[in-house]
């Protein structure tokens, strides 16, 4: 399931320039892409964590798709662990698009199964 | 032999003890800064974000500098700035390293005071032990320059001379910058229970007008809250290109970007 959810103001606000060690330009902040996905990684590293995530596409081929977040310092100080994420979690994750439409994303937030959160979810878009 | 006497000298010049100093102690975060801008006192839109078009601030520049300005704001614009800290190992520098994410450690001690950045590397050094600035011989430009001064009660004044300035180190993601002229006189003091207020006084024959005033808080973090290890190229998927673009690549290493400058 793919969602363009489109722009959110509130959430470009939350999610600027979360990129502390390189620009966040490369991420086009006015729209948000919502997806249900599967985790294949989560990787716990500096100077940024990654979900790498799969999806089913419109041609039932699997699609391989980058979310990378801030720095696991400030995350853990938020909440986060180096195993929130396991692989086979099927989540839903919002973020970011890529400008140039590449597989990739600037991370907002992602909701489990069974209803937990990590990073941002406001419930009204 | 030389040494001697001058150690002497300097534990002379000490005017404080270690009792009498403030509690710096724990962890803090910055106060101002989720739009990547230095000086949010004269960002303009207010809260307008570093890139975005039309946002910029206005510490009083030269005409020189304002053209550099212009010209790096026209880079940000299109996602083409090259940060200088994106290269991982690159310290951000003084006074930029006081606006920096994560959290900070304030190691106070009667002859020297450390500013230490978690995300790093930087370690601003402040000698308070009486010590001048270095001779003239005895420079060379550096991130974080020179810092020497001392204890005005709870008050800790110091100069920083010797930064490296335009075109190693950038102020925040605008592109503003200092040259290596610069001089900052910076005042550092609790105004409340956990809540410490830096105040900026920065002077620069090449890139000012006249004294820029800015002024950065930070925020002690609940006792549980720890500083880590920042080792930028642990992972870093993020290369930036000769031309200022930052690429992502994929955790084989290959570039996912689908557009790619030449």
């Amino acid at each position: 399931m793919t969602k363009v959810v489109g722009t959110l103001f509130f959430l470009v606000i939350i999610t600027c320039n979360v990129m502390a060690h390189h620009s966040s330009a490369m991420f086009d902040k006015s729209s948000v892409i919502e997806k249900k996905v599967t985790v294949i990684e989560f990787q716990w590293t500096n100077p940024h964590v990654w979900i790498e995530v799969s999806i089913l596409n419109n041609s039932r081929t699997v699609d391989f798709w980058s979310i990378e977040g801030r720095g696991p310092n400030s995350l853990f100080r938020e909440g986060w662990r180096p195993h929130s994420f396991q692989p086979g979690d099927v989540i839903t994750i919002r973020f970011n698009p890529m400008r140039d439409g590449s597989n990739a994303g600037g991370f907002i937030g992602a909701k489990f199964e069974d209803g937990r959160i990590l990073g941002q979810w406001p419930e009204i878009i | 032999m030389r040494l001697i006497p001058i150690c002497f000298i300097f534990a002379l010049a000490l005017t404080v003890n270690a009792e009498e100093l403030p509690d710096w102690s724990g962890v803090w975060a910055r106060v101002e800064g989720n739009g990547g801008m230095f000086d949010l006192a004269t960002t303009k839109p207010k809260d307008g974000l570093a890139g975005d078009e039309g946002v910029r601030q206005y510490p009083p520049l030269t005409d020189l500098w304002e053209k550099k300005y212009l010209a790096s704001l026209e880079l940000a614009a299109k996602g083409r700035l090259p940060d200088p800290i994106s290269r991982c190992g690159t310290p951000a520098g003084f006074p930029r390293l006081l606006a920096l994410p994560d959290v900070f450690e304030f190691i106070v001690r009667p002859e020297q005071t450390w500013v230490i950045t978690e995300n790093g590397p930087n370690i601003l050094r402040i000698y308070t032990d009486g010590r001048p600035h270095p001779a003239p011989q005895d420079r060379w430009l550096t991130y974080t320059g020179d810092s020497v001064g001392d204890w005005n009660g709870e008050v800790l004044e110091f100069s920083t001379v010797n930064m490296i300035g335009k075109d190693k180190t950038i102020l925040d993601r605008s592109g503003l910058s200092l040259s290596s002229e610069a001089k900052v006189k910076t005042r550092m003091y609790l105004i409340a229970d956990g809540l410490l207020k830096a105040e900026l006084e920065i002077n620069d024959p090449i890139a000012l007008t006249a004294p820029w005033h800015v002024v950065r808080h930070f925020t002690r973090l609940p006792h549980s809250a720890k500083a880590y290890d920042y080792a930028c190229a642990e992972n870093n998927r993020n290369p930036v290109t000769g031309a200022g673009q930052t690429l992502t690549l994929d955790t084989a290493g290959q570039v996912i970007d689908k557009v790619v400058d030449q």
